[in-house]
């Protein structure tokens, strides 16, 4: 067998594994074809001291089932409980309650709360316009007049101006923490509607 | 020889010989598999194994010839366990040996 083919099979009989877990397992034979190689070993003679790749992936998987249940295994077990695990029917569990609570809680009550903490952002942040044109139009006005006013009305437009950037500042954080808590509830929302609680 | 039997005693082997110093996998699956007639691939796993359970931790290690190679290292829990597994070991070849060697009666 040469290294590809040994990788191959290894691979595919460690199938139920995580692919995390096979990729790392086979870079392990992969450094030890390298460094047999370079010790001037050929690949066949390689494969033949590492023995048959679906007994060792035996081994790995014996222990994968030994580890998460006790379970001591056999080959024939082990075989045995992978066909049972894969043919186990999938058990439909009843959703109507959850259900019926996602809908009833949204609609009599979060859309409510939803609405309320957006229409008050949305209005925050009207604020923030209505600041900025304030203090461009008073800019404009001291441009248009040249009296001794003219250094108080700058003072008040940068006065403006600087409520108006401080606003839109606390605004954005208010906006982002509103799109995460909704995305977060509507997650929930999904895993609620989908599987229960 | 017995599966369950032959894994416990690979243990053992493994852990000592990563007692003195770290190792990697192509250097301990040579020295066991010529020792004990075991094939290479075995010993991976086992290595595996002993990494989950938390007695050795693994690390890289460049080395002149060919890519880095995974070097195992013992870890204190790996320590205890050798030296409670090297316990029993010993218990039991001793008792063996008398009953074997004709000396126990």
């Amino acid at each position: 067998m040469t290294k590809d083919e040994y990788l191959a099979m290894l691979k595919r009989e460690l199938g139920i594994l995580g692919d995390a877990e096979v990729s790392e397992i086979c870079s392990d034979f992969e450094e030890h074809f390298s460094i047999g190689l370079s010790q001037g070993k050929t690949e066949h003679e390689i494969s033949a001291e590492l023995g048959d790749p679906r007994q060792v992936a035996e081994t790995y998987l014996s222990e994968n089932i030994e580890k998460t249940s006790g379970y001591r295994a056999t080959p024939e077990n082990t075989a045995a409980v992978t066909q049972a695990v894969a043919s186990v029917p999938k058990t439909e569990k009843d959703l109507t309650g959850p259900r019926l609570f996602v809908i009833l809680f949204n609609v009599l009550f979060m859309v409510w709360v939803a609405l309320s903490v957006y229409s008050a952002i949305l209005s925050f942040w009207a604020a923030t316009v209505g600041l900025i044109i304030a203090a461009v139009a008073i800019f404009v006005a001291a441009a248009a007049i040249s009296s001794a006013a003219v250094a108080g009305l700058i003072l008040l437009g940068l006065a403006l101006l600087f409520f108006a950037i401080f606003s839109g500042i606390i605004n954005f954080f208010l906006t982002k923490l509103a799109v995460i808590a909704t995305r977060e509830y509507l997650k929930w929302n999904k895993k609620v509607y989908n599987e229960g609680f | 020889m017995n599966v369950q039997f032959k894994k416990g005693v690979l243990d053992l082997c493994v852990l000592s010989m990563l007692k003195d110093s770290d190792q990697y996998g192509y250097e301990l699956a040579n020295t066991l598999s010529a020792l004990i007639q075991i094939s290479d691939g075995t010993v991976y796993p086992i290595l595996r194994k002993l990494a989950t359970d938390g007695m050795v931790t693994t690390y890289l290690q460049e080395s002149q010839s060919g890519p880095p190679r995974k070097y195992y290292k013992l870890t204190g829990l790996g320590r205890k366990t050798l030296a409670a597994l090297l316990e029993e070991w010993l218990t039991f070849t001793r008792s063996v040996n008398q009953i074997v060697g004709g000396d126990g009666k």
